[in-house]
């Protein structure tokens, strides 16, 4: 039987790749069981959605002028070598 | 190789990566772009000492990493590659669990996604939290979860075996989920 410890680190490393069979079997039954591994394993849903919709904003994305501006220096840059 | 080493290329491919792992840091758009652009010319200028042995995405993070240095330095800031680093990266999740292996804190629910990504007070915090993580851990999951990048790649970007990256990205993942439940949803429950 998992404790929480290491069901929560299941439920991390399956965000990221499938686990082998009874992994996953002894996570579902944890979580199915234990009500604070399953608002963690939500939370890390949560987590991922908010992060996706992160990419978009202007603090994890240079914005196009921004882009543009670079691209003029990098072409400036090589033409002057 | 060649395309590799074209710079408007990394500017596409690794672009948003290498802002945003600035603005983490230095907390400043306009500051943040223009390390990008510094970055990236000095590149350039650099080319040739590329040796292919790390990926181009590392390499260019490395060159960031001093733009950063330098820039902290001229602020009066003393700032070493070791700030940027994690210098041992031993912290256990004792502060989580129990001895035997439970939860310390109850874990609660948080606000269906929807709701809360609309707030613009939510996107404050979720930025300042990430700031405050240890530096490797910042630097995986921005890498992991805000720019998508595989097991695959995360391993080769830093260099890692997949079961580091994927203990590196579990403490990310507490400590941010942790700093939410401190600064966005307790913090919204004294308000009521």
């Amino acid at each position: 039987m998992l404790n929480c410890k290491q069901a929560s680190q299941l439920a991390s490393r399956f965000m990221d790749e499938q686990l082998p069979f009874w992994k996953k079997f002894s996570l579902k039954m944890h979580l199915f069981l234990c009500r604070n591994c399953s608002n963690f394993s939500r939370q890390l849903i949560f987590l991922r959605k908010a992060s996706r919709r992160s990419e978009n904003m202007s603090d994890f994305q240079l914005t196009d002028e921004a882009k543009r501006r670079i691209t003029t220096a990098l072409v400036n840059k090589q033409r002057n070598d | 190789m060649d395309e590799d080493l074209n710079a408007q290329t990394w500017l596409d491919n690794y672009g948003d990566y290498l802002y945003s792992y600035a603005f983490l840091k230095v907390k400043d758009r306009h500051i943040a772009e223009d390390m990008v652009q510094e970055t990236l010319l000095a590149a350039i200028a650099a080319k040739n000492t590329f040796s292919g042995q790390s990926t181009i995405r590392t390499w260019l993070t490395g060159i960031l990493k001093h733009k950063i240095i330098d820039h902290f330095r001229r602020q009066g800031r003393m700032t070493t590659i070791g700030d940027l680093v994690d210098q041992d990266d031993e912290d256990n999740l004792d502060y989580f669990f129990q001895n035997n292996g439970s939860w310390i804190e109850k874990s609660e629910s948080f606000p269906t996604p929807e709701s809360a990504l609309q707030q613009k007070q939510f996107w404050t915090i979720f930025q300042q939290c990430l700031s405050g993580l240890r530096p490797k851990q910042a630097e995986i999951f921005l890498a992991r979860e805000v720019h998508d990048m595989n097991n695959e790649e995360l391993c080769k970007h830093f260099s890692i075996t997949s079961t580091n990256a994927w203990v590196l990205l579990h403490r990310a993942r507490l400590a941010l989920i942790h700093c939410l439940k401190a600064h966005w949803i307790d913090s919204g429950k004294n308000k009521c």
